[in-house]
């Protein structure tokens, strides 16, 4: 029988409060005691298994209860091996490895030691999302490595029934200190596992931190510049067949007829879609018709019902209804700070402003895929997804089968910014796995990958700001009109506040006397998904432009303006002028040059940009720097810091400059890479990223680069050319891409 | 049959549809999943394989014409899968996020290697590794 006990005083406050602090609304369903049990057996050699909260805030808005079960495991081999398998995912954050380092570090052994890998879901499990994987595991993985630690040194000093105290433990050895004995972990394993896991392992203190801090190279690696790395899309097993898909042309459409099977083809009606069936994956695309640069077709072979609703879905229309909303819609105020309608009336300048921003697709570099073996009994599926529990449960309700007899294997995912949480591809992998009896692997068309995405939702915010002589911020009114991602999947009540449809747009930092935010819901039918910083996309956006807009308006340097705005907020301010010195803010600019910044949070993290661009005019610009400074609390790896700064930077900057996506008739715009620009490497400028260390808790790495792209951006654009860019993207002419 | 030389090795294959582009050959038939399907309109290069040294986007190019030419994918750059200087250098600057394009970004870079600064590379990279590649590019230049 494996040891069991409970941890009920192991704190996770850490990734409860930092949740709640995201998801207001749903704060209660994890406000209570997180239990967190550490299960010791000899698995395998020596085995603990415990769980992570890894719980997004995607979860949470479900009313998910956080997770209690087994998701995550270390395990030590009789051969000394250590591998630690966690409930997440790895799409190139690099948290696998920041994961591994956390545990090793504890462990005390070198990090060429470790393996990380993905571990089997538990029913309610971990889901990859909302930069959470470092700043909700950080304290439970160190004490887990440190139960494990301290499970392996009492285990060698029972074995020579000396005290724990003269047993020091490095390297993946334990040492008798005065007789110089050893005995390595793999050979400890087998009594370790025969132990009660401490209810309070001692973490090691940070002045002899070995690994926590350290760029060490991430474990994922290697195998991703050799083609050994396995993707969802890669995966092949025995008497495979290959799927395609193909959608109805407009969205609400649905099949009217299949096309006749034949040449090798078989076809699955999935309702809104057609699926083609074939031995190889070429066949299958052919059949959907991919690979056409205006996306597909098939021919008339594919017969559609598409209802007359499917009019109503029309950018143009959704223009004219979000302006109408702006007016006059029902709002949900989501922060009310003093009394701005009376405020307003006292400011000596007033300006106000409306942005628009579009639709975004995710466009992930490896399209869905999902790979599944049905039989009679079992269920086994291989997908590149960010919420393995959810692959499951999608699983067990087409097939009727229970949860146990369903193992999902996460793949490496060629991206999945918020795209691969969702359950659409599982769903009718398995339902074609179902219909064809045979194992298939479905691949989606990247056309499909576009026209069938669940896009970054479209928005119109406007502000009116008022400032008094002296220049101070008497009143600060917001108010959105955008689609709610979590009403429109039925996960809040129609016209709730949805916090992520409004993160950033509350909380600001600045000196305000007064402030009020409003949600107008907009009930767009487009299905709407979480895009990498979600809210924090648009709303820095709004609010880094026109705080830029009110700088102007007191013809104050907007360096300077941000400066006395926060000089009662140290820690944006540091931020602020770490970013303004990397940038050599006050060092002159060479002709044509022009900067802008900006600074925002996101998911606990600051972040403030600073662009240089030149060559401005009314059709482009070359942006030659960007400087990036970030607060993300402890940082675990500042090299995946880093690289998830540029990331970010790369990321606001394509869809900024370029994305947007359109409806007519119920179809997107864009079907494949050819209209959806994104940045190369002719566009790229220098990213220069400071990390401002420290010992706080740590916050979200892998979106909070994106926000203040864009409104930087967009200030530098503005000191360059007097146009002050208030309807994304900026240059919607040029969103072609060619392939040379 | 069709034989195709892949990494030095000939690959005597049943391509069922005369139409299938090389990457679903060398993907599905020979199965080398290194090179990967990413647009299928020749645009984002994630599919770029060397064809006699040349730099070429294998999602549209027919199996036919590969016949009788030298094809190296990204498994063939070394036996040990991380010993050519492109291989140490990207990892060396720990270039790949997704790592999903940079089979196609190393492959790019292979046509000009030894030399140039990938400041050419038209390859799509969604995670925004392009500062890495390119310095990755030059760091090999030296290795």
């Amino acid at each position: 029988m494996p040891e069991v006990l409970d941890l009920e005083e192991s704190v996770s406050t850490i990734t409860v409060s930092a949740e709640q602090e995201a998801v207001p609304a749903a704060s209660n369903a994890s406000s209570g005691t997180t239990r967190r049990t550490f299960i010791a057996s000899a698995t395998g050699g020596f085995m603990l298994q415990f769980c992570l909260p890894g719980l997004s805030r995607v979860a949470l808005a479900v009313g998910a209860p956080a997770p209690t079960q087994v998701n995550s495991y270390i395990q030590i081999g009789a051969d000394n091996s250590i591998t630690v398998l966690f409930g997440g995912c790895e799409l190139g954050q690099g948290s696998m490895s920041g994961l591994a380092q956390l545990v090793a570090e504890e462990l005390i052994v070198d990090w060429a030691a470790v393996k990380s890998v993905s571990a089997p879901p538990s029913a309610i499990s971990y889901i990859t999302g909302g930069s959470s994987a470092i700043r909700t595991n950080y304290l439970p993985l160190r004490q887990a490595g440190a139960a494990v630690r301290t499970m392996l040194i009492q285990a060698a000093a029972n074995t020579w029934k000396v005290p724990v105290s003269e047993c020091v433990a490095s390297k993946g050895i334990v040492t008798h200190t005065p007789t110089k004995r050893t005995l390595g972990y793999g050979a400890l394993a087998p009594a370790a596992a025969k132990l009660t896991p401490p209810a309070n392992p001692t973490l090691i203190a940070d002045a002899n931190l070995k690994l926590i801090g350290k760029p060490m190279r991430r474990l994922d690696i290697p195998d991703k510049v050799n083609g050994r790395a396995i993707y969802g899309i890669d995966v092949r097993i025995p008497n495979m067949v290959f799927a395609a898909v193909k959608h109805c042309p407009s969205l609400g459409g649905t099949v009217a007829k299949l096309p006749a099977n034949g040449n090798g083809i078989t076809y699955v009606n999935l309702g809104n879609a057609v699926a083609a069936v074939a031995n190889n994956t070429y066949s299958a695309l052919a059949a959907v018709g991919a690979g056409g640069d205006n996306g597909g077709g098939g021919g008339a072979n594919f017969q559609w019902n598409i209802p007359a609703s499917a009019a109503q879905i029309n950018s143009a229309l959704y223009a004219t209804q979000a302006t109408s909303l702006m007016a006059t819609g029902k709002a949900v105020n989501a922060e009310l700070i003093g009394n701005p309608a009376t405020s307003i009336k006292t400011a000596t300048t007033t300006l106000t402003s409306t942005y628009t921003f579009p639709y975004l697709a995710h466009a992930c570099m490896e399209v869905l895929n999902c790979t599944v073996n049905l039989t009679a009994t079992t269920c086994e599926i291989w997908a590149p997804t960010q919420a393995s529990g959810w692959v499951q449960a999608t699983a067990a309700a087409i097939t009727g089968l229970p949860l146990a007899a369903i193992t999902v294997h996460t793949t490496l995912l060629g991206g999945g910014l918020g795209r691969k949480i969702e359950q659409d591809y599982i769903a009718q992998a398995v339902t074609i796995a179902k219909a064809i009896k045979k194992p298939v692997k479905l691949t989606w068309p990247r056309e499909e990958d576009f026209g069938r995405d669940q896009y970054r939702p479209m928005v119109v915010s406007k502000v009116q700001g008022g400032l008094d002589a002296k220049h101070n911020i008497v009143a600060w009114e917001n108010r959105i009109v955008t689609p709610s991602i979590l009403a429109q999947r039925g996960w809040i009540a129609a016209g709730a506040e949805d916090g992520q449809a409004t993160e950033a747009a509350t909380g600001l930092p600045y000196a305000m006397l007064s402030r009020s935010v409003d949600f107008v819901v907009h009930p767009a039918t487009v299905p709407i998904g979480f895009w990498r910083s979600v809210g924090c996309s648009f709303n820095s956006y709004v609010s880094e432009s026109f705080i830029d807009e009110l700088a102007h308006a007191a013809g104050i340097d907007p360096y300077t303006y941000r400066r006395t705005l926060l000089a009662n907020n140290p820690r944006f301010l540091a931020v602020l002028d770490a970013a303004a010195q990397l940038g050599g803010w006050t060092t002159a600019l060479p002709a044509g040059h022009a900067r802008g910044i900006a600074i925002s949070e996101a998911f606990g993290t600051v972040v403030a940009e600073v662009v240089e661009i030149s060559g401005a005019t009314a059709t482009g610009l070359k942006v030659v720097k960007v400087s990036c400074a970030v607060d993300c609390g402890r940082v675990i790896n500042p090299d995946s810091v880093t690289a998830q700064m540029q990331g970010g930077i790369v990321h606001g900057l394509s869809s900024v400059l370029w994305g947007h996506i359109t409806f007519t008739n119920g179809a997107a715009s864009v079907r494949n890479f050819n209209n959806y620009r994104l940045v190369r490497m002719a566009d790229m400028p220098q990213i220069n990223v400071k990390i401002l260390s420290n010992t706080n808790a740590p916050t979200g790495a892998g979106e909070p680069g994106v926000p203040p792209l864009g409104p930087a951006l967009a200030n530098a654009y503005f000191r360059a050319t007097g146009i002050r860019v208030r309807n994304l993207p900026f240059f919607p002419a040029a969103s072609k891409m060619s392939d040379g | 049959m069709t034989t195709l030389n892949i990494n030095g090795v000939n690959h005597t294959v049943n391509v069922p549809d005369p139409n299938m582009p090389l990457l679903w050959v060398i993907r599905d038939i020979v199965g080398l999943t290194g090179t990967k399907y990413g647009c299928g309109i020749e645009i984002c290069g994630a599919c770029t394989v060397l064809i006699d040294g040349s730099a070429e986007r294998s999602c549209n190019i027919g199996v036919s014409e590969a016949v009788g030419r030298k094809i190296t994918t990204i498994e063939g750059l070394s036996a040990d899968g991380v010993s050519h200087p492109l291989q140490k250098a990207w990892i060396q600057l720990q270039v790949p996020q997704c790592g999903y394009c940079q089979s196609g970004m190393i492959m790019a870079a292979m046509e000009n290697f030894p030399g140039g600064d990938g400041s050419g590379i038209s390859n799509v990279c969604v995670c925004g590794t392009y500062q890495r590649i390119k310095a990755a590019i030059v760091l090999a230049n030296t290795l």
